[in-house]
């Protein structure tokens, strides 16, 4: 299982995660964007470290993250 | 060494057109095919809706907008609803903010910054406001940030008032502040003003806080210059 992580963004505390683009389930490729997350007008793609089935999303649309915080869960692809 | 950062003068772009042309450079930028660059321009009247953007913050019908010609965007960017059109400079930056050490904080702050010194450069004293980005003369904004990043690219960027027709920000709730109306250089300062002015001395402010050496390119050089 790999962790998806909002990175060190440079002196933001908190991002709020403005929007999924996939859904748990939904297979996955390695650095393709799954999660958008803004912080001060500022809109930040987060993608997927590994390539497999995206397995649970911990922090839903709305809710906030701080930077270090895993918002959601990859299965790697077997193989 | 100062870093080096292409600028194209683009004129007048309709949204979806830039949009395209930004999409394209992005992807470019992140394959390292290009270099950084800025791209400055004035839109046709269109009203933005940024990622957490409440779609109540349109004022104006759609059929009205429709037939004063003026479109509505859904975009990626960050922050809420913005009018754009002529007479408003808009620069668009595509640069690697890890060529620059430098995270989405110091960046927005950044783009605030470059348009309070390009307002200062007509003697217009502008500020900033805790909690609402952007640049503020009294409780109206004169300038808007509004950016999107992905693998530390950027896309979009900021939009400052600089002789806009006013009815534009009749039919928006600017940045979803309400009572917050829109002013401009030409409004504070009483006179016109011009953008190509304006954007020369926008450009100046940007190479002095990003400490880069901006070099101008033609429209149909962008994509094709690479910067050693």
């Amino acid at each position: 299982m790999a962790d998806i992580v909002v990175p060190p963004l440079g002196g933001v505390e908190e991002v709020r995660v403005v929007r999924w683009l996939r859904e748990v389930g939904d297979e996955v490729h390695a650095g393709e964007a799954v999660a958008e997350v803004e912080a001060e007008k500022a809109t930040f793609v987060i993608e997927a470290p590994v390539g497999g089935r995206l397995y649970a999303i911990l922090v839903p649309e709305g809710k906030t993250a701080a930077p270090g915080d895993v918002i959601g869960k990859i299965e790697e692809a077997s193989g | 060494m100062r870093r080096k950062v292409l600028w194209a003068r683009l004129g007048r772009v309709p949204y979806g057109e830039a949009l395209e042309l930004q999409r394209d450079l992005h992807r470019l930028r992140c394959r390292e095919e290009i270099g950084d660059l800025v791209l400055s321009l004035e839109h046709e009247p269109v009203i933005t809706l940024g990622r957490s953007a409440d779609p109540r913050h349109v004022l104006a019908d759609p059929a009205a907008l429709l037939a004063r010609g003026v479109e509505v965007y859904q975009t990626e960017r960050g922050g809420d609803v913005t009018y754009h059109g002529p007479g408003q400079l808009v620069l668009y930056p595509i640069i690697d903010l890890r060529d620059w050490s430098r995270g989405l904080r110091w960046y927005v702050w950044a783009l605030e910054e470059v348009m309070l010194r390009a307002a200062a450069a007509y003697g217009v004293n502008a500020a900033r406001i805790p909690g609402r980005p952007g640049i503020w003369v009294g409780r109206e904004k004169l300038g808007a940030v509004g950016v999107y990043v992905r693998r530390w690219v950027t896309m979009h960027g900021l939009a400052l008032n600089v002789d806009p027709d006013p009815d534009g920000f009749r039919w928006i709730v600017p940045c979803g502040v309400h009572g917050a109306g829109a002013t401009s250089l030409a409004r504070v300062l009483g006179r016109p003003v011009g953008i190509r002015d304006a954007e020369g001395k926008a450009m100046e402010a940007f190479g002095e806080v990003f400490g880069a050496h901006v070099v101008e390119i033609r429209p149909e050089h962008i994509g094709t210059v690479n910067v050693g």
